[in-house]
């Protein structure tokens, strides 16, 4: 569903992401770790098409992103890392902008639209300006108009930023939910309590190169350390990538 | 103090790192074409200033009252100036600033806060009046032989002055920001001052200042000249400088010091009353610029009229883009002003036409009103320009962080530019139409003129929209806490220029062809084969240009902004 071949992004001299190779299938959730500045929102920025590649492909659902980009984006729902939105929109407004985007028809935009809203705890406020929406109902908003027109790949950056307990249970649900429906979800975080508990395999990036990739077993088994948890997997695996 | 320097530290920094940034040689261009235009208005101001004091020096016994009173008016003016400006910038570096709520967090006193505020508020508010002072006092300098004296005096009475007036406006900013948000200030603010702007104008149109070249009114004039004596009033700033100014020109030395004490002493009095409210104010009034202000309208659920309208659009993007770019458009109060600003200004327009006193002309009002008629394209044209500056340059910009909706949606960079285009065509078209139509049926024009000036504008609307929004595309600041400033930029010049020479080769291009036509009509002749020629090759080339100025910027502000990821 998934497919980066040979992904690197140069910023001047600086290589943010280095040749990257993956692939995430259909009803995977995939996770996407590493330090501060090893490239991860990059890579997102990249798949969601916000971002151009200075060489390398993003595929999705088959069809690549630099050669029609329209068409790979309408099957994406993308969530950035920070929500910034339409200020003097409102929330019902904001959604029903998204279904126009993305081809949601009238008919089942108003229902999708209120599912989502109330799911997501907004439906009170959804007749409000946006500028009056805390920093947390912004990200809410942005995850319920990403899921709006039943995208097949979900591309998302630190989806628990912002959130409270209770909105962190329900987008983990909700996640879970849509693989188990066959979507293909790819999410950075840098909760890796998180990423232990939801994905089915996991990537660590370390200076824009893939430094390890596999489940959560494996990964322990790659550091030797079969009894730690992901974090100090995380820690011993990009410390020897510094060292070494 | 030294928490009110380091404060002031990172404005500094970034002006100065601004000199090391990666895109260095760009920076340098537009600085010197800043640089350029700057000195060249600052160079007009003085060459206008110059003449006229020269000329008013050639009038005997009334040259000096002249002088003196243009002198007392252009520092009311700049007084007025300085008032304004204030305001607005101390309402943002006070209240609005995003770094606020960070620099509050600091272990810094909020009356440290205030006080480095104040001084980049006022730094800010007052260099360009002071640089565009200088010219004037330079010719008054050099056509009084001022004396290294006058100019000591206006170093030494120019820096209390600006005080005094950003102090003036600190306070009264910090007393209405306890009661009010400030967001809502600045709204009721340039509301209150455009309103009273617009009633001076359109009193100032209402008086017919053309009537002062009619010999009949002379006794009137005679009677102006005469309150020309009048003093100033001795509790305005802009007095106490004036007569500073006024007695060393005329050598009296102790006068004029007298009058500089008053503006320090002024200016170091209002200080203390500053930083005294400030003290007891200014946190409140910062507490409550946090909350988030009422809307002044209450959202309708569902689509209203306008709404079921644009349902109508062919595809859903299409819709999307439009129905978002109206509501935030409307929705957003500090557009208001400056709508109501527009009306006001194409009425006096409009009433200008209908004053114009085409029967006293010594030249034959039909050829007179036609002439008008044809240079009114290029006028209104240039209105067009104007408010394009306003309202569609800065249009890609208002996306500002935003933007990564528009990138990550499945729609391309080129339909979202043309929903822009067509969004913000229609109604500029109308409006066009308006003028050109209302100003030729007062003018009374031949039908041939109102066929000609309806259809080069409707050629030349496209022309301007696509710019605005095509270098806007092509020059955006996403991150620009106000984006109407960005036509204050490089690219927003750059839109003025063009649109200029853009409605300037139009208007050349048939000015021409349109006189020997008009003169045929008029001596009831034909054209000759050499006219026709002529008059085909002019007309496709302003057909071209219109269209090469719809497509090439659109060009380029989509490359431009896809180069952007």
């Amino acid at each position: 569903m998934i497919e980066l071949t040979d992904l690197t992004k140069r910023y001047g001299k600086t290589l943010a992401v280095d040749r990257l190779n993956l692939s995430v299938a259909p009803g995977e959730i995939f996770g996407f770790i590493g330090p501060n500045g090893a490239g991860k929102t990059t890579t997102i920025r990249m798949m969601g098409g916000t971002l151009s590649p200075t060489a390398g492909a993003v595929v999705i659902d088959g069809i690549d992103m630099a050669a029609r980009p329209e068409e790979a984006k309408r099957r994406i729902g993308f969530i950035p890392d920070r929500p910034f939105l339409y200020e003097k929109l409102t929330g019902m407004e904001f959604m029903r902008f998204s279904a126009d985007l993305y081809g949601v028809g009238d008919g089942t935009f108003l229902q999708k639209a209120e599912e989502l809203l109330r799911t997501f705890g907004l439906f009170d406020w959804s007749h409000d300006l946006i500028e009056a929406y805390s920093h947390g109902m912004k990200q809410r908003l942005v995850i319920s108009a990403a899921l709006l027109h039943n995208p097949r790949v979900i591309v998302v950056d630190e989806p628990m930023v912002g959130l409270d307990p209770a909105a962190i249970k329900m987008v983990k649900d909700i996640l879970k939910d849509l693989a188990r429906r066959g979507t293909a979800v790819f999410m950075s975080t840098h909760t890796l309590s998180v990423a232990e508990d939801l994905c089915d395999r996991i990537g660590i990036i370390h200076r824009g190169a893939l430094i390890a990739l596999g489940t959560t077993r494996e990964l322990k088994r790659l550091a030797q350390a079969q009894q730690a948890d992901l974090e100090e997997v995380f820690l011993k695996l990009t410390e020897e990538q510094t060292l070494s | 103090m030294n928490g009110v320097l380091t404060l002031l530290k990172p404005r500094l920094w970034s002006f100065l790192n601004g000199n090391v940034a990666r895109d260095r040689e760009p920076r340098n261009i537009k600085w010197l074409l800043f640089g350029g235009i700057g000195f060249l208005f600052w160079a007009g101001i003085f060459t206008v200033f110059y003449r006229v004091l020269r000329y008013f020096q050639g009038v005997e016994g009334f040259g000096d009252i002249l002088a003196y009173k243009l002198l007392s008016m252009v520092l009311i003016t700049f007084f007025a100036l300085l008032i304004f400006s204030s305001i607005i910038t101390a309402l943002s570096k006070f209240y609005l600033s995003r770094d606020l709520v960070l620099v509050h967090a600091l272990p810094v006193s909020p009356a440290q806060i205030f006080l480095a505020r104040w001084i980049e508020s006022t730094i800010d508010s007052t260099w360009m009046v002071v640089v565009y002072s200088l010219p004037i006092f330079l010719s008054y300098g050099i056509v009084y032989r001022g004396g290294i004296l006058f100019y000591a005096t206006i170093l030494g009475a120019l820096l209390p002055f600006c005080l005094i007036g950003s102090a003036l406006s600190a306070i009264a900013v910090v007393l209405v920001a306890r009661f009010l948000p400030a967001g809502r200030i600045r709204t009721v603010f340039v509301f209150l001052s455009l309103v009273l702007f617009v009633i001076l104008l359109i009193a100032f149109r209402m008086m017919r200042p053309e009537q002062l070249t009619n010999p009949d009114t002379f006794a009137s004039v005679l009677l102006y000249f005469r309150s020309l004596e009048t003093p100033g009033s001795p509790w305005l700033p802009s007095t106490w400088i004036y007569d500073s100014l006024r007695e060393v020109l005329s050598g009296n030395r102790s006068g004029a010091l007298f009058h500089l004490a008053l503006l320090w002493s002024g200016a170091a009095a209002l200080g203390y009353l500053m930083t005294w409210i400030a003290g007891a104010a200014y946190f409140q009034g910062f507490s409550k610029a946090q909350t988030t202000a009422e809307r002044l309208l209450p959202s309708r659920q569902g689509r209203g009229a306008a709404g079921a309208w644009l349902l109508g659009f062919p595809s859903g993007p299409t819709r999307a883009f439009a129905v978002k770019e109206i509501k935030t458009f409307t929705r957003d109060q500090t557009q208001w002003p400056q709508i109501f600003l527009m009306i006001a200004l194409i009425v006096v327009y409009l009433y200008n036409f209908s004053v114009l006193p085409l029967d006293k002309s010594p030249i034959k009002t039909f050829y007179l009103q036609n002439l008008f008629s044809f240079l009114n394209m290029g006028l209104a044209a240039f209105v067009l320009t104007a408010l394009s500056a306003r309202f569609i340059f800065p249009a890609v910009s208002t996306e500002g962080v935003a933007f990564w909706i528009v990138r990550a949606s499945p729609v391309s960079i080129r339909s979202f530019l043309w929903v822009k285009f067509w969004v913000y065509f229609l109604p500029l078209a109308i409006l066009a139409e308006f003028l050109i139509v209302a100003t030729n049926l007062l003018l009374q024009v031949t039908d041939l003129m109102m066929i000609l000036s309806t259809a080069t504008v409707l050629l030349m609307v496209p022309g301007i929209v696509a710019m605005g929004v095509g270098l806007g595309a092509a020059y955006p600041d996403f991150q620009s806490e106000n984006p109407a400033q960005a036509v204050t930029s490089f690219g927003g010049l750059l839109f003025m220029i063009l649109c200029a020479g853009f409605i300037g080769f139009i208007v050349i291009l048939e000015t021409g062809p349109v006189y020997s036509v008009f003169m045929a009509s008029l001596n009831g002749r034909g054209l000759a084969l050499l006219q026709w020629v002529w008059l085909a090759i002019s007309f496709a080339l302003v057909i071209l240009l219109s269209v090469l100025a719809v497509v090439l910027p659109m060009r380029l502000g989509e490359r431009r902004l896809k180069a952007l990821a």
